[in-house]
């Protein structure tokens, strides 16, 4: 019994020993390394996809799994940064598709967290729209194939604000009127690059001096927000408790059809306009499954009913046109190409990274 | 509502039994009964909107079961659901085993160190959950350890284990310490008289301790968050991206039959040992 | 739930065989080894790794650890970031006030003077609502606060103006107070049960006022529950982080939501956020030894 007892202790001390050698270590170690996990469940019947509220419903995963025999399981995020950071800390071994926005995409894979796709498996690449066939964020479709396009603007309600705003200069204009009835989004690109572009820079500026006027315009704005939030202004919106709120097209053609007094507007100073594909982290435990929802997703059929139910925009010809026309002629969803010419895509900021982020946590805790 | 049903009829008694200052009882009594009110209102709330025929929660739009029909529908919820009791029972499972040998040890050993055990013991219960969370993910991120439904069991175990040992020591400090030597004078085996004599003596510790880990764990919305793994999302955290993303009252429903839930073992619980008390006595 | 932080219960009884423990068949580390193992695999060794971490300035995931110096802790320091502690600060003290105050004459009514044989079944109504999910009875608050919601449209019944509090500070505070006064009622409860009624009585006969035996009898008597609930609900109100996140809005950022951003959140600087979370251990535990120092002297006194 002695012997057990020293033996545990000796044990303990030196598992101690390691672990604090590990971390008090003076040569540095990396941080969440993120390494294909061979041993994961090579079960081939279940498919985990990463994505956004509102990307797939139950319709849509019941007719994958009556299709292919695979079963999907849906985890939710509302970010880049929020979905990065789980597949970074070691959260998103299971895996097999996720939703990365255009910029995204870009980082992801400079961090080598994206597969190649095998081209072979997936059809209807060529009937994507000519500027979705060869993306500046990734070349050639290579890591990565677009599944919805979209602008971000303002939602507004009508009745109560007895007018329609043009700009972002509106929420500035009327900002006392709008005491806690507007929301911006929870996002540092979205957000900080909407007041960039109110004050006539880029969408992707890295001049410390264009981000520090950005932020502070937004600074003077803040004691009027309700709240920063990608998502929960929603239902808010459609109660009536809110008056404005910076959202995605695709939440707002959403919201639009549940309370005919909201509208959408994207601001004529320019808004983002961004792509969300869909791409396999090279972590997939189970790529053949992923490939064949990206194949399921592309097909004209598919598309075309996920426009319809999802309010996606479809980056597809062929699903466009199997489109009734009060959808493929909703501005909200497919605005003119004037109003598309005045939008900017986001593209990665390298360095600048951090400095958007710290204004943007002076900014939230102010 | 029923559980202020109890309070009104309290009050009735007080005013019949007692001829003790009136004024003074009625100030405390009433301030009580609107306190208990406030307890309740959010739960009323949450009742009233779970029959409301507008998913809005905004105004009364007529009656209907249908969000209770859709709740059992809906299998995200119901995984969930499944997810945070697998969670629970396991993490609390070995918590008790955990949490009753170090209780056990600590009463029984002097050692060096043994204040810094002790205060490594409650430190679980001190930490604020964000920081235990933190430092879980950290950790697990520096080791490389892909996250899963084990690692939130893992990090679960921390804090159950922490308040069944606080739980049981409490248990333990009421025993009689001479009920065991006695057993072992009478030639019991060290192996009998713990099982046979500490452990039903410490079993109501135990369970109630168990119970209380069991609701922290299956109420824990942080430390599961920076601890699940892909696909393993537990109903706190199901809930928390449905109130972001837009709650459908579905989720009403589902918090009013947790509460019926709830209640149902409160009282349970409350019953048993009122009918212990009132053997002991008779 | 009643045994949520009391303080160390030293278990001297035991303490007191030692010839026992020598028969038993278990030595102290069979016992005590895994549990202990487990802590320290789980809550020691990863708070060392964060405070390392908290060393080395804007390190986000991939990057290479390499304590370089106390940035992420001058970051802290700038205004801004004082200002989201004093928050958290007097958030958490908001409550504990409003706790004891709301707490005191319902844990005092169930204790001393509703019938005995209610009086368990009182307690337990009145801490069944902690049983339910946390975040749902958040939610529950947003239907009431709400522009639109409940609350404004009683007042409306009445004409009264509407009140418009979700999003701010004062919702924060009805919903951490709602949150945790059941844990103060529990506590002081149990002190508040052994009162001496004797005391009060015999007071009263020599002619002092209600308010005089209060504060000369009553407080006293109870000191130590009022000091551990009192800590307990700072302790959780400090670290909460599902009201702020739920009812606070684009300026109540605290110090748990912070952490959280830089985490899961649109922001992802790991070392800034270590740095916070080890602040925040170091706030809680001089709480705790503070209380432990003052509550000993106290029951010296008594």
């Amino acid at each position: 019994m002695a012997g057990g007892s020293y033996s545990r202790r000796a044990f303990l001390q030196q598992t101690a020993a390691a672990a604090m050698g590990l971390s008090l270590s003076s040569c540095g170690w990396r941080l969440a390394n993120v390494r294909p996990t061979n041993t994961a469940s090579a079960d081939t019947s279940k498919l985990y996809i990463f994505t956004w509220a509102g990307y797939t419903d139950k319709a849509l995963l019941e007719q994958f799994t009556a299709e292919t025999g695979v079963s999907v399981v849906v985890d939710i995020y509302d970010s880049n940064e929020a979905m990065l950071a789980k597949l970074q800390s070691g959260g998103g071994g299971a895996y097999s598709i996720v939703y990365p926005s255009d910029y995204m995409v870009r980082r992801m894979r400079d961090l080598d967290l994206l597969q190649e796709l095998d081209r072979d498996r997936i059809s209807g690449l060529d009937s994507l729209f000519e500027p979705y066939q060869d993306p500046s964020y990734d070349p050639n479709n290579r890591h990565s194939v677009p599944v919805s396009w979209g602008t971000t603007g303002l939602v507004y309600n009508r009745k109560s604000l007895g007018t329609e705003p043009q700009d972002w200069d509106f929420l500035w204009d009327q900002r006392e009127k709008l005491t806690r009835r507007m929301t911006l989004m929870n996002d540092t690109r979205e957000t900080m690059g909407a007041s960039l572009r109110r004050l006539g820079f880029s969408y992707n500026a890295e001049d410390p001096e264009a981000i520090r006027k950005a932020f502070e315009a937004l600074q003077e704005l803040k004691p009027f927000l309700a709240n920063f939030t990608t998502d929960a202004w929603r239902d808010r919106i459609v109660a009536g408790d809110l008056s404005v709120a910076m959202g995605y097209s695709v939440d707002a053609v959403g919201v639009e059809s549940e309370n005919p007094d909201l509208g959408y507007v994207i601001p004529a100073s320019g808004a983002s306009l961004w792509t969300d594909t869909m791409a396999i982290p090279v972590t997939a435990p189970n790529p053949d499954a992923a490939h064949a929802w990206i194949d399921f997703m592309l097909r004209p059929d598919v598309a075309a009913s996920v426009t319809k139910s999802l309010s996606f925009a479809t980056p597809s010809r062929d699903a466009f046109e199997l489109l009734p026309p009060d959808i493929s002629e909703n501005p909200s969803l497919f605005p003119p190409d004037d109003v598309l010419a005045k939008c900017e895509g986001l593209a990665p900021v390298g360095a600048s990274t951090a400095l958007y982020e710290r204004y943007w946590n002076q900014l939230t805790s102010g | 509502m029923s559980a202020i049903q109890p309070n009104l009829d309290s009050q009735e008694d007080i005013v019949e039994t007692m001829a003790t200052p009136k004024l003074r009882i009625s100030w405390q009594g009433a301030f009580s009964t609107v306190m208990y009110f406030l307890m309740y209102l959010p739960i009323l709330v949450l009742t009233v909107y779970s029959f409301n025929e507008s998913p809005y929660s905004a105004g009364w739009k007529g009656f209907t079961w249908r969000w209770y029909g859709q709740l059992f529908g809906d299998t995200r919820i119901l995984t969930a659901l499944r997810t945070s009791l697998a969670v629970a029972l396991l993490a609390v499972g070995l918590s008790a085993v955990l949490g009753t040998m170090m209780s056990v040890g600590l009463s029984r050993y002097k050692f060096r160190g043994k204040k810094l055990y002790l205060g490594m013991s409650y430190l679980p219960t001190i930490v604020p959950d964000i920081a235990m969370a933190v430092a879980t993910l950290v950790f697990l991120a520096a080791l490389a350890i892909p996250l899963s439904l084990w690692t939130i069991i893992a990090a679960h175990v921390v804090f159950c284990l922490a308040y069944i040992a606080i739980v049981v020591s409490t248990r333990l400090a009421d025993l009689d310490p001479h009920l065991e030597e006695a057993a072992l004078d009478l030639g019991a085996t060290p192996v009998q008289s713990f099982f046979k004599v500490l452990l039903p003596q410490l079993a109501p510790g135990i369970l109630s301790g168990c119970l209380l880990a069991f609701v922290l764990s299956l109420d824990d919305f942080l430390i599961s968050s920076f601890t699940a793994g892909s696909g393993a999302t537990t109903l706190p955290m199901e809930i928390f991206s449905r109130i972001r993303t837009g709650v459908k009252p579905d989720v009403n429903a589902l918090s009013v039959l947790l509460i019926l839930f709830s209640g149902a073992i409160a009282f349970a619980g409350e019953y048993v040992r009122y009918r212990n008390q009132a053997k002991k006595a008779g | 739930m009643t045994q949520t932080a009391p303080p160390p219960n030293t278990p001297g009884s035991l303490d007191s065989v030692p010839n026992a423990a020598k028969k038993h068949w278990v030595g102290p580390w069979a016992l005590l080894g895994p549990p202990g193992l487990w802590l320290v695999l789980l809550l020691v060794l990863p708070t060392l790794v964060i405070f390392e971490l908290s060393l080395v300035p804007g390190i986000r995931p991939g990057d290479l650890v390499n304590p370089s110096g106390l940035d992420n802790y001058t970051q802290i320091f700038e205004s801004v970031y004082l200002r989201v502690m004093l928050r958290s600060l007097l958030f958490a003290i908001g409550t504990t006030v409003v706790s004891l105050v709301l707490g005191f004459p319902v844990a005092y009514w169930i204790a001393l003077m509703s019938p005995k044989r209610w009086r368990n079944l009182l307690l337990v109504a009145f801490i069944l609502p902690l049983w339910t999910s946390s975040l749902l009875r958040s939610y529950a608050w947003i239907s009431i606060l709400r522009p639109t919601g409940v609350l404004n449209s009683f007042l409306g019944i009445f004409n009264l103006p509407a009140l418009d509090i979700l999003n701010q500070s004062p919702a924060v505070l009805v919903g951490m107070s709602y949150s945790f006064l059941p844990y103060m009622v529990l506590i002081l409860y149990s002190s508040l049960e052994k009162l001496d009624l004797k005391l009060l009585e015999a007071a009263a006969d020599l002619g002092a006022t209600p308010i005089q035996s209060f504060w000369k009898i009553t407080v006293p008597q109870s000191f130590q529950g009022i000091a551990a609930g009192s800590l307990l609900v700072f302790i959780i109100s400090l670290g909460d982080f599902i009201n702020p996140e739920l009812l606070g809005g684009a300026s109540s950022m605290t110090v748990s939501r912070l952490i959280y951003n830089q985490f899961l959140g649109p922001t992802q600087n790991w070392g800034f956020g270590s740095s916070l979370s080890m602040i925040m251990i170091f706030a809680v535990s001089a709480a705790v030894a503070l209380l432990i120092r003052y509550g000993n002297t106290s029951s010296g006194k008594v």
